[in-house]
This record gives structure tokens, C-alpha cells and sequence, in this order.
């Protein structure tokens, strides 16, 4: 009987203290699972969001407005000729193994990241660099091959481990060690990553919370189910449908930030009919884009060209591109003055993802009316992605990530032999354009540049862009400090608290 | 029923080998049947998930990635992947029969440790559907028999079609509205270990336990009312109605014990369905689950994580089946010949 009591006692305990750490942690729920945790390896967005900011950090990071700010390097200098860039890491930031970061930690996490055995595909990030050592223990030096503009802010993203693991490819994929505010504890495969407060964190007010669980909840209805309930604290990244279904309900709130991220309709530009810049440009006129966000996107996001309103600094406004303004009959001539056949058979491939899809049956009947037949081909991801590789597509409707700074964007994407070109484009005069601004460190100069770069790249560009999206984050009341950064990071949970 | 109703040729070599006692002969052929099973299984799920176009390289690496040829080369080759089917299946087998599954190609963790970080859940879901499966069969079986063609048997009658037909995961996605609905602030949803909270383990492991226990509920169900109606229509019900036994005394103590005989094996049999059952209802209410992990593997082309899972839950339904059979082959001797 006494020991039952004991028992029952313990338990009651192990429930009550339990309940105390939950309480402490900030739940989350996430549509899928990570593919893994190397910062250098990882490409799939649902790793990057849970590492980001929170397990790792780079020597700069990206703040709310998209700008670069300095991370674990507390200062730099940039030599006369924009080759030679010094850093001065903060004395007191550790790695979650309580040793200090160092000069070599640094050179040693950004020869990984270029070396060939990891094959990281962060690797072209760090094309510019020539040599890089440590001038002592908090010193690092970085000399460049010439000018890049974009340097600063590919930093951000290129994590620094401790040196013990630069020859390593597997440890970190599970049993992440990083600087950031948050330390990782466990990983229960489909079930949940959860991580915990690092004590020792450089900037003694973060983190607030004593850890972040990141639920791996699949289905759409059982993450509103559980925010409703107060299950989780935050869904982060939903779309418009799911944010719609939360809006109004007590003790929930949306908050909104216009997104990096886009959707597309791609063309393969060595391929007929998309080779012939008319046909594109054809395209473009005869999209309607404001209708497509009213039917697809529930009215959230809005048109825009080459590069995202939040990309203040860049972005030129879509008035100023004609082809922009709707228009079936502009389209009908240049097909015409094309001198391909009408209507125009194409075959599109479509991402399989139910906004996507949205998407593309809007593109399709808009095209349909503006002298084109379109046939739309749903592939399977795997499918959809290697066709996407392996440029064998005539057209596409899909979305893409974009990036803070649009030589990052431009250069991969548009430029001759890019690594993600898969569009086969190829136009001399915008490679010298984005080859300049790369190496042009004058930021009036850079945009004008660019300005350049993107009225060729919106009408005769092998993409058409349909909609910058609006980016959702439903939480419980009580978070704060949940700011939603427009790349989708989460790096906000660094400050986030949450109020009784 | 039997694996061996299917391979009589080779069942009846096997038995001609030699083997003198029928019992140790009859045991010794169905496991024999259980290794033919899961080398045939493993083969198939090694062939089928390679036909799905979209390999695993490919989808690892992401569409919006920035991925050089060579990195896909170095990852492919690492994986085992450049080499023909027929040598990685080989490879494959000859670490299986060790006990060594592999290692997933997304954590890099052994398919092994991946597997049973996994069972708990499915395992605690699976009994539990069970016991609410069996727990309401049984009342509702009776009922049913008892009150054979009035309005309620009627109404239980349609309502088990309908919970044979309901496909498990609409029916978890409408719990989910209806809980959120009814009891908002209920702590319902989301997966607490049983180790870490168990009365938390419990209760969020209800409204997915009912989802899959109702095509069972269902079948169970009518598979007693109609054995229930069997029984009662036997001699020794109307001897003990003319001795005066009460309607419950005949009920409970002389029909019900007859009609479990069949319902018993029916459960067995289910057991072995509630685990494929739970591939869906797992997903749908994210319980980290052998079901969850196979659907993500599928997903992520994760080949050994995929053989290993599918190979485990292939084994403990082929073992159910077996025990099934060598409990009915004790009870009925007939089965053994």
C-alpha cells in the first residue's frame, strides 16, 4: 500500500515538473521534417529554418529590413581596393560545447564550406575567395580575388562550426554544435527537434525562453486544431487558406510581412517555342496578375517583377515594366510578329503543391485566351524536381526562394552557365551587367545596375513572375517579439518571449 | 487465411524433407512461409520504391537548391547508389540477415535505432485502438443480436457499413474539427510521450485511437451479432431457456461464450490490420509512428529506411498471422493435417 503511494506520489511529481519545463519551452509546429542538420549540407528549407539564427550563426546576420549587420564578428574593415576584409570576432561568444570561438574556428567552418569533399551548395556563396587565416585568436582575415559587393551578406548565411568538424560530413547532421542563442537537445525523428537555451550566448538578454520545440505536424487541420487549443504557441510560414481559417479566433493572432519568395512561370529559353524572346514576352502580357492572386492567393501577396517590394533598397517598382500591364491582344500580335503558329501548344509542368496547382489552372485558362493551348502536366516532386535540374521542361509553374541581395538572386539564376539557370538562358549584355555589379562596391552604382538587369530580365526574361507572396505566422496572443523576417527566417526566436 | 494456401508446391517439398512430427512439421513449414514472405516483401519494396520516378539524390537536394553535378556524384556514390539494383539488394540482404538494416540517408542514424524510436507510439496506438475496438464490439454485438430486426439493430447495422466504409483519415480530420469545435481548450492533439507525461500520452492518443479502431469496431461488430445469432439458435440455448435460465444467464453466460470463439481469431487477424492502419491515422494526428516514418521515407526515396520499416511491420504482421494460425491449429486439429 506505502509503495503504491510512492509510486502514485513520483508520478504526480514526473506529470507536475513536466509540466513546469513545457511551460518554459516555446512549442512550435512545422509541416515537415528536416532532412538534416549540417548548415553546410543542408538545402532543404524545413532544415534551414529550424537551424538558422537559432542553432547556428554566421559573422553577419540579415535584420528585419534585409539589411547585413554584424553576428559573431562584432566589427570589419574593408581594404581601399575592397579585396582584404578583416574581422574582429566578439571575445566572449562560445560554441554550445562552452569553448570559445576562434580565428581558426572561422577559416576552418569557411574552408569547408568550400572544400570539394563536402560538396557544400553553399560553395558559390564563397567563389570570391582567395585565402583565408587567422591574424591571432579573435582576427580573421579573408582576401578576395576582387571586388564582391554581395560578400557581407553571403556571410550570413554561412555558419561557423567549431574546427573539430571541418573534415567531418555526417556529425553535424544530427548533433548540430553551433553559437547560436539556442543549443541543440534532442531529435525525435516525425516527432520533434527540440532545443534548449545556451547559457553562455554571446548577447546575455537572448534567448528569453528556455527552449523551442519544433513539432513535426503533417496535416494543416491538426496544426490549427493545436493552435487553437494552445497546444503550440506558433505556426510559422502558413499560407493565405490556413491563416484565413485563423483569423478572428480569440487568442490568436496573424502576423504578415510581404515575402522574398515568389511564384513563377519559367520557360526554357533554348527551347522553341520559349527561345524566341516574343513568345516570352508574349507571355507576360498575357498574364493577368492581379486576377491570379485574387482567385489563387486569396487576394495575399501582389505582382511584382525581377526582385520583391521588401528588397526596398532594389526593387524596381512594376509599373515601369509594360509587358506588366494585362493585355491579350499585345500578346496575340507577338505571337504573330513571332511568327509561330497559333494557338500555341504548350506543355507545362506543375509543382505539386495545392497553391501551385491554384496557380497554374488560373496561368492556363489566362494563356488559353491569349492565343496559346496550354496542357498542364502534374509530375510527382521527385519527378517535377529532376525534370526542373535537367532543364527537360518546355515551361514550368513554381515557386523560388529568392535572396537579400540581388547579386545572389540574379547571378545563379539568370546569368550564362548560373547554377540554378536551368532556363538555359543565356544574354551578354545582362552577364557584363550583373559581372559589374558584382564587383562594384558603390551602391548607387550597383543599383543602377541592376535597375538595368531587371527591365531586361521582366519582359524578355525566361521567367514571368506572377506574385510575391504574403508571409503568414499565426500565434497564441501571449508570444512576443515574433518578428517575421521576409527570407522566412526564423531568427527572431532568439528574442521571442512568451507572456503568462 | 493461411500464408500456405498460397505456396502449396513449395510447402509440400518443404514438408517431404523429412520432418516426422506433424506438429514440429506444421510449425516448422510456417516458418519456413514466414522467411519466404519477407524475403519475397523485401524484394518487392526494394524493386517498387526504385520505379518511383525521382530518386532519392534528387529529392534530398531540393528543387530551389543550389546543387552542382558533382555534389549530386559525391552523394550518389556515397549512398551506394551508382551501383545496379541487383548488387544493392545483395549488399542490402546479406547486412539484414546480420540484423544490420543500413542507415537512413537523411540522419545517417541505423535504420535499426530509427525503427524502434519509432514503435512505441504505434504500438501504444495500436493497443489502444484495440482495446476501444474490442471494448465497444462486444456491448454493441450483443445489443445488436438482442434486439435482431427493431429499430436500434437497424440503426447500428447502417451505422457499422458506414464505419467499415469511412476511410480512416477523413474521419480522424473530422475529430479534429469536432474537438476544436467542441472542447477548444482541451489538450487533444499533439503527441506526448508516454515515458515524459503518460496521463498526457493517454489522452491525446484517444481521438486517434477511435479513428482507427472504427473499421474494426465496425467489423467486429457485426461479425458477433451475427455469431451471437448463430448460437442463440442452437439446441443447448433452448435447453437451458426450458431449464429457466434468465435472459441475461443466456445472453451473457451460454451465447456470448460460444460466439467469442470466432470473434477471438477475427481479433487476432485485425491486430494485424490496426498496424497498417496506422500508417494514415499516424499522419493525420503527427504521432511519430513506424506509419510516419514509412510515409516519410516514401516521401524522401529513403530506400533503406523504407525496406527496414516496411520489412519490420511486414514480420509482425506475418508473426500475428502465424500465432493466429497455431492457436487455431490447437484448438482444431483438423487445421494441422
Amino acid at each position: 500500500m506505502a509503495q503504491r503511494g510512492i509510486t502514485a506520489l513520483a508520478l504526480a511529481l514526473a506529470i507536475a515538473s513536466a509540466g513546469m519545463a513545457r511551460a518554459q519551452v516555446m512549442e512550435l509546429a512545422v509541416d515537415a521534417s528536416p532532412a538534416g542538420l549540417d548548415p553546410h549540407i543542408i538545402t532543404a528549407f524545413t532544415s534551414f529554418q529550424i537551424v538558422n539564427g537559432t542553432i547556428y550563426e554566421g559573422l553577419t546576420q540579415i535584420d528585419k529590413d534585409l539589411r547585413t549587420t554584424p553576428a559573431l564578428a562584432q566589427s570589419w574593415e574593408i581594404s581601399p581596393d575592397g579585396r582584404t576584409y578583416v574581422f574582429k570576432l566578439r571575445p566572449n561568444a562560445t560554441f554550445h560545447t562552452g569553448a570559445s570561438v576562434e580565428a581558426a574556428d572561422v577559416v576552418a567552418s569557411l574552408n569547408r564550406v568550400m572544400s570539394k569533399d563536402i560538396a557544400s551548395p553553399l560553395a558559390s556563396r564563397l567563389a570570391a575567395v582567395e585565402t583565408t587565416s587567422a591574424r591571432d585568436a579573435t582576427t580573421v582575415e579573408v582576401v578576395l580575388k576582387e571586388p564582391s559587393a554581395p560578400f557581407l551578406s553571403a556571410l550570413a548565411g554561412i555558419a561557423i562550426v567549431p574546427r573539430s568538424f571541418e573534415a567531418n560530413k555526417d556529425a553535424l547532421q544530427r548533433q548540430p554544435v553551433g553559437t547560436g542563442p539556442y543549443k541543440f537537445k534532442e531529435w525525435q525523428p516525425n516527432g520533434f527537434i527540440l532545443l534548449e537555451k545556451h547559457a553562455g550566448y554571446w548577447n546575455a538578454d537572448m534567448p528569453k525562453l528556455a527552449g523551442v520545440k519544433f513539432n513535426i505536424v503533417p496535416e494543416s487541420a491538426t496544426r490549427q486544431a493545436g493552435l487553437a487549443s494552445g497546444t503550440y504557441a506558433a505556426l510559422p510560414n502558413i499560407d493565405a487558406s490556413t491563416a484565413l481559417q485563423l483569423k478572428g479566433r480569440s487568442n490568436v493572432k496573424i502576423a504578415e510581412t510581404l515575402e522574398l519568395a515568389y511564384s513563377l512561370v519559367g520557360m526554357n529559353a533554348a527551347k522553341p517555342p520559349f527561345d524566341n524572346p516574343k513568345v516570352r514576352e508574349a507571355l507576360n502580357y498575357a498574364l493577368n496578375r492581379t486576377e491570379i492572386i485574387q482567385a489563387a492567393l486569396f487576394g495575399a501577396g501582389g505582382p511584382a517583377g525581377p526582385l520583391s517590394p521588401a528588397l526596398k533598397d532594389w526593387a524596381v517598382d512594376m509599373k515601369e515594366f509594360p509587358c506588366y500591364a494585362h493585355s491579350a491582344t499585345k500578346a496575340r500580335d507577338l505571337l504573330k510578329a513571332a511568327g509561330v503558329a497559333t494557338p500555341l501548344e504548350v506543355t507545362v509542368l506543375v509543382l505539386p503543391r495545392q497553391d501551385i496547382k491554384d496557380i497554374a489552372q488560373v496561368v492556363q485558362a489566362q494563356l488559353n485566351a491569349a492565343g496559346f493551348k496550354v496542357e498542364l502536366k502534374f509530375p510527382e516532386l521527385g519527378q517535377f524536381i529532376q525534370d526542373w535540374r535537367n532543364s527537360n521542361f518546355t515551361a514550368f509553374v513554381s515557386t523560388n526562394a529568392g535572396s537579400t541581395d540581388p547579386d545572389d538572386y540574379f547571378y545563379r539564376t539568370f546569368r550564362s552557365g548560373g547554377s540554378t539557370n536551368v532556363f538555359k538562358y543565356a544574354n551578354p549584355q545582362l552577364d557584363q551587367l550583373l559581372d559589374d555589379a558584382r564587383r562594384e562596391l558603390d551602391t548607387g552604382k550597383r543599383r543602377t545596375a541592376y535597375n538595368k538587369a531587371q527591365s531586361i530580365l521582366a519582359c524578355e526574361g525566361p521567367i514571368a513572375h506572377v506574385a510575391y507572396g504574403q508571409l503568414f505566422t499565426a500565434m497564441r496572443a501571449n508570444v512576443q517579439g515574433f518578428d517575421i523576417l521576409a527570407n522566412r527566417s526564423l531568427t527572431a526566436l532568439g528574442r521571442v518571449s512568451l507572456a503568462k | 487465411m493461411t500464408i500456405s494456401a498460397a505456396l502449396p508446391r513449395l510447402h509440400r517439398r518443404f514438408q517431404a524433407a523429412g520432418f516426422r512430427s506433424r506438429r514440429r512439421s506444421f510449425l516448422a513449414s510456417r516458418l519456413f512461409d514466414v522467411g519466404v514472405v519477407l524475403l519475397g516483401v523485401s524484394f518487392l519494396v526494394f524493386l517498387m520504391i526504385r520505379l518511383i520516378p525521382g530518386d532519392a539524390v534528387a529529392i534530398m537536394l531540393g528543387a530551389n537548391a543550389e546543387v552542382t553535378p558533382e555534389r549530386i556524384a559525391e552523394i550518389t556514390t556515397r549512398l551506394g547508389l551508382d551501383q545496379p539494383i541487383f548488387v544493392q539488394y545483395w549488399r542490402w540482404l546479406g547486412g539484414a540477415l546480420t540484423g544490420d538494416l543500413g542507415v537512413s540517408l537523411w540522419t545517417r542514424r541505423p535504420v535499426v535505432d530509427e525503427i524502434l524510436g519509432h514503435m512505441g507510439p504505434t504500438l501504444l496506438l495500436a493497443a489502444l485502438a484495440l482495446v476501444v475496438g474490442v471494448g465497444l464490439a462486444v456491448p454493441l454485438g450483443v445489443v445488436m443480436a438482442k434486439l435482431r430486426g427493431r429499430g436500434w439493430d437497424v440503426a447500428l447495422r447502417i451505422g457499422s457499413v458506414i464505419g467499415l466504409t469511412i476511410p480512416s483519415f477523413w474521419f480522424g480530420i473530422m475529430l479534429i474539427f469536432v474537438a476544436a469545435a467542441v472542447a477548444p481548450d482541451a489538450q487533444l492533439l499533439g503527441y506526448e510521450s508516454f515515458l515524459a507525461d503518460p496521463l498526457a500520452n493517454l489522452t491525446r492518443l484517444l481521438l486517434p485511437a477511435f479513428a482507427l479502431a472504427l473499421p474494426i469496431l465496425a467489423n467486429l461488430a457485426r461479425l458477433l451479432r451475427s455469431a451471437m445469432l448463430d448460437a442463440l439458435q442452437q439446441d443447448y440455448i433452448r435447453t437451458a431457456r426450458a431449464k429457466g435460465a434468465s435472459e441475461t444467464s443466456i445472453l451473457f453466460k451460454h451465447a456470448l461464450r460460444n460466439a467469442l470463439i470466432p470473434f477471438v481469431t477475427s481479433v487476432g487477424i485485425m491486430t494485424g490490420y490496426l498496424l497498417s492502419g496506422a500508417i494514415v491515422v499516424e499522419q493525420v494526428f503527427a504521432i511519430p509512428g513506424v506509419g510516419r516514418l514509412i510515409l516519410g521515407a516514401i516521401a524522401e526515396r529513403n530506400y533503406p529506411l523504407l525496406q527496414g520499416a516496411i520489412l519490420v511491420v511486414t514480420a509482425m504482421f506475418v508473426l500475428v498471422n502465424l500465432a493466429v494460425d497455431l492457436l487455431y491449429a490447437a484448438i482444431d486439429p483438423r487445421v494441422r493435417r
